[in-house]
């Protein structure tokens, strides 16, 4: 089904955008949810007590979403600022990604307006409150957790992440910028310890980009 | 009490960044080059983010990346992420 064919089955009423939010975080909740249940059995080990482990995740629920925050700052422009900053603070690098990926969609497809505020905050709850609880759980349930990992659960963010990539995809030469984050980020990643790896290839991309596009 | 007071100083930090680049851009008229760069920016930012995966230690991990990558330039959401999740899980169980 496409975005214009979704948005019309769904009507335009704003509970049913929020409901196709709430919708669409489903595959990537196969992800969030043991990858949190892990982050709170670890943070559990290294003592930080449930409450302080339930402020950490309610409260810094982000992950690199800074950078993400100005990406999307362009479709945000038409929305009043008390809504723009709430809407901010549930951000995380999936509820930003769904939004975004929307919003292209949306522009795409000429409906507008282009950003939907309430299918945004549909997912953006649903991750929120997802995350903040098996967080909790997690701690909670620690010693009797195995490894995630071994089952093959942490593939569901590259799987989501390359859907998502592929709905913003346009030519070969707008991907370019891609290439050169991936590159950069995977380099990074191998020699230099720490999350250095997001930030280095979220900046080396679009720079290339700026500079490649001036030689066109 | 110190760890709480730093988690809140954390969160602070945090949100200040987020709405920084928001309030920075939304009454800016941007050039062609400016918005290319822009619309690149969120690929760059996802690519990143999952750039490890591309240069794991573990052959089971790469081969299972590589079949979600082809799943996910033919299929949607729910399919590829079952599909990525099946390839790991038993990629990574028959090949160590």
């Amino acid at each position: 089904m496409s975005i214009s064919q979704a948005v019309e089955a769904a009507g335009y009423g704003s509970r049913s955008e929020f409901r196709r939010g709430v919708a669409s975080c489903a595959p990537v909740l196969l992800g969030t949810i043991p990858y949190a249940l892990v982050l709170g059995a670890q943070a559990a080990q290294k003592g930080l007590s449930t409450l302080e482990l339930s402020m950490m995740t309610g409260l810094n629920f982000a992950g690199g979403s800074e950078f993400a925050a100005t990406a999307l700052a362009p479709f945000l422009r038409d929305l009043p600022r008390r809504k723009a900053f709430p809407a901010l603070f549930f951000l995380c690098d999936e509820s930003w990604a769904l939004g975004l990926a929307d919003a292209k969609q949306r522009a795409a497809a000429d409906i507008t307006p282009v950003f939907s505020p309430r299918y945004y905050m549909g997912a953006a709850l649903v991750m929120y409150l997802t995350w903040a609880s098996f967080t909790t759980l997690g701690a909670l349930l620690g010693p009797m957790l195995g490894h995630v990992e071994t089952y093959g659960f942490d593939m569901a963010f590259p799987a989501v992440f390359l859907v998502l990539m592929r709905g913003m995809w346009k030519s070969v030469a707008a991907a370019r910028p891609w290439l050169v984050s991936l590159v950069v980020a995977a380099l990074v990643h191998l020699f230099i310890p720490g999350a250095w790896y997001v930030a280095a290839g979220a900046v080396s991309g679009p720079l290339a980009g700026w500079l490649m596009a001036g030689d066109a | 009490m110190a760890t709480l007071v730093t988690i809140v100083l954390m969160a602070g930090v945090t949100y200040l960044t987020r709405i920084g680049g928001y309030v920075m851009l939304r009454n800016r008229v941007l050039s062609a080059r400016a918005t290319a760069t822009m619309e690149a920016a969120p690929g760059c930012v996802l690519i990143s983010v999952i750039a490890p995966a591309f240069v794991s230690r573990n052959p089971a991990d790469l081969l299972a990346l590589a079949i979600t990558f082809i799943a996910a330039t033919r299929l949607s959401m729910l399919p590829t992420v079952l599909i990525g999740v099946a390839a790991a899980g038993l990629l990574r169980h028959f090949m160590g």
